[in-house]
């Protein structure tokens, strides 16, 4: 078995089978790291809890809903704009969170009165929303707060509303994605089937498992409608609470994500007959097979290869010049959860980037499995890390750049190794042909950067050199390049705007007459 | 079996690892229908022979099928060079080698789990 056990968890004997170096001739059979196990005693470990999970990552991206948390203030702290789920819906998502800021009394004698009037008192504030979503955290359902029966209280009030209850506090498993399981099955259970929506389109899907960061969502939205297929809903990213309960209309399931979007994917299957496709959005490879694949499913594939013969030739030698800078550069992919396997391979394939290790905070093993199967050979793959483990890579696997989220992206500055933040990024869309360059644009950008360079001298005792003039990321990342490539008439930098997605919300879209019409016609 | 025919069963394993999701859902079950269902259309598509996809969930399995044998003739000319009868005999040997990898000798904990 090729564990791993860090020099800094000896004293954690059992984190050895929560790591494993991919060797020469192995294979899933033997190198597996163990997973989603709840997190061992005395290991700090970079998880959120079951509430996060729910609420934070997959509840939240709804749009046109008042999110509600049932607990104290602190527990909406991390849950509070520390992703980018834009929506086009003003971003009400993301500038308000509503608390019921549960105290000590509440614990003592019930909160039950006080979340009831925070309910009614948001409503009051946003009379045009007319949606709630409801989350349990640890402390009121701890004390027993029935939620359910204050949700139906309100309702029966104001016929007009609808609340979705979300019993998943924290301790509800041992990361978020027990979270994600527990408002994806209550979702299919509580709210799918109850609205009937209007079919427009002989081809319509639900989008599952996608979030919108930064726009990705609206990205691949606009590659649907090129090809004039109906949206139904997205779970969640820029998505409809009302949309979201007319899943069962749709004709198939594209899902985007693992684990828990497989669950509600797997559901619609067996409840309403909705078959599953799952695809990847990142990268040009990936994009193309994608499309085409939905297109085909649907006897369209024709519209697709439209999208994609345009898409590419756009857009590749944008790729193509980052790869040329990028080639060899070692990356830890460490970035909590799917986009471990999203990325793992393509960006080593279309960027020429080494991934040296993945790891995942709440994967369960499965989502191990894609990433360890799709990295290279020699990568470390590790399972919920703590923070010395990942310092003690970064030192062992120097890599030239970091893909996580902020906690672990912050540490890793402090021993000068850029990152990008891979749960909300810094300039994206990343999906998308274009949102792939930019993904590459912002790699170069991170680690070119000629204030990394800097960084890495310790003014205490190191020499600052004075007959270094002034360096450009260019001057940087070209040194070593052929004139042939440094003169390339036909590769060249991100030529995209600043906002890619300015102009996707008023576009017009093809008008495909629908079966019904042409038969009519 | 023969080096020959050994390293062509990698090459074709490692092009469904890198490049597909379809084989790792999350319990035995499916992982049983998905590699039974996409790895058979494919060999049909390989081997020219028609390829019936009657259900919505058939033609699911038809769309990666598709995939994935345009994949292994751009990628593996030694592939379109094949008697057909070898074609189906390779392919059977990927799939029994898949079933190992994501079925019988995998270590994912919670492939048998009955619950979600």
């Amino acid at each position: 078995m090729p564990y791993h056990l860090f020099k800094c968890s000896e004293s954690i004997p059992e984190r050895e089978k929560h790591a494993v170096i991919k060797g020469e001739g192995e294979d899933l059979t033997s190198a597996l790291p163990l997973g989603y196990l709840n997190t061992i005693p005395g290991s700090i470990s970079e998880r959120g809890c079951a509430y996060c999970g729910a609420k934070h990552v997959i509840g939240t991206p709804m749009k046109d809903v008042i999110h509600m948390s049932h607990g104290p203030v602190g527990c909406t702290y991390d849950t509070w704009q520390t992703k980018r789920y834009i929506s086009d819906n003003d971003n009400f998502q993301l500038k308000y969170t509503f608390a019921t800021d549960m105290k000590e009394q509440h614990i003592v004698f019930g909160a039950e009165k006080q979340l009831k009037k925070n309910i009614l008192e948001a409503f009051a504030a946003f009379p045009e929303m007319k949606r709630m979503t409801l989350y349990q955290t640890c402390a009121s359902a701890l004390i027993g707060d029935d939620i359910n029966a204050i949700a139906d209280e309100v309702m029966e009030e104001m016929p007009d509303v609808d609340i979705f209850v979300c019993n998943s506090p924290g301790f509800g498993g041992p990361s978020q994605s027990g979270g994600h399981h527990k408002i994806n099955i209550a979702w299919i259970n509580q709210k799918v089937g109850t609205v009937e929506p209007e079919i427009t389109s002989d081809y319509v899907i639900n989008y599952v498992g996608e979030y919108n960061i930064q726009g990705d969502q609206e990205v691949m939205q606009d590659f649907f409608k090129q090809m004039g297929i109906q949206i139904l809903s997205t779970f969640t990213g820029n998505g409809s609470y009302d949309e979201l309960r007319g899943m069962h209309r749709a004709h198939l399931n594209v899902l985007e994500c693992a684990r828990s979007a497989e669950y509600i994917c797997n559901e619609l299957r067996v409840r309403y007959g909705i078959p599953r496709l799952d695809i990847d959005g990142f990268g040009h490879e990936a994009m193309a097979a994608s499309l085409r694949k939905v297109g085909m499913f649907f006897g369209i594939e024709d519209r697709a290869e439209a999208i994609i013969e345009r898409e590419s030739a756009r857009w590749k030698p944008e790729l193509d010049w980052y790869k040329a800078r990028l080639t060899n550069k070692k990356v830890c992919l460490w970035p909590g959860g799917s986009k471990l396997w999203h990325w793992a391979n393509v960006i080593h394939e279309e960027m020429g980037i080494d991934v040296v290790s993945v790891y995942t905070k709440f994967g369960h093993q499965q989502d191990m499995e894609k990433g360890v199967s799709r990295c290279e050979i020699g990568a470390l793959a590790i399972d919920d890390p703590n923070e010395l483990e990942g310092m003690e890579a970064i030192e062992t696997l120097e890599p030239d750049i970091i893909f996580t989220g902020k906690r672990p992206g912050e540490v890793a500055k402090k021993v000068r190794v850029p990152y990008l933040n891979a749960h909300a990024y810094h300039n994206g869309p990343w999906k998308g042909w274009e949102g792939w360059v930019r993904f590459a644009r912002d790699i170069y950008n991170g680690i070119y950067s000629p204030i990394h360079k800097l960084s890495l001298l310790d003014i205490s005792k190191d020499e600052i050199p004075t007959n270094v003039g002034f360096e450009t990321q260019r001057m940087l990342s070209d040194v070593n390049l052929s004139d042939e490539i440094k003169n390339s008439p036909t590769l060249r930098e991100y030529s995209g705007k600043y906002d890619c997605l300015k102009g996707l919300r008023e576009k017009t879209y093809p008008e495909y007459l629908t079966k019904k019409v042409s038969e009519a016609v | 079996m023969d080096e020959v025919t050994k390293d062509r069963i990698e090459q074709l394993i490692d092009y469904i690892m890198k490049k597909c999701l379809w084989q790792f859902h999350s319990r035995t079950w499916d992982r049983e229908r998905q590699n039974e269902n996409i790895l058979g259309m494919t060999t049909q598509i390989l081997c020219d022979e028609p390829v019936t996809a009657e259900s919505l969930e058939d033609k699911c399995y038809w769309v990666d099928a598709v995939y994935l044998a345009d994949a292994y003739k751009k990628r593996y000319p030694w592939l379109t060079g094949m008697e057909k009868p070898e074609i189906k005999s390779l392919m059977q040997d990927v799939k029994k080698r898949l079933d190992h990898l994501t079925i019988t000798g995998s270590l994912n904990e919670e492939l048998n789990d009955p619950l979600y």
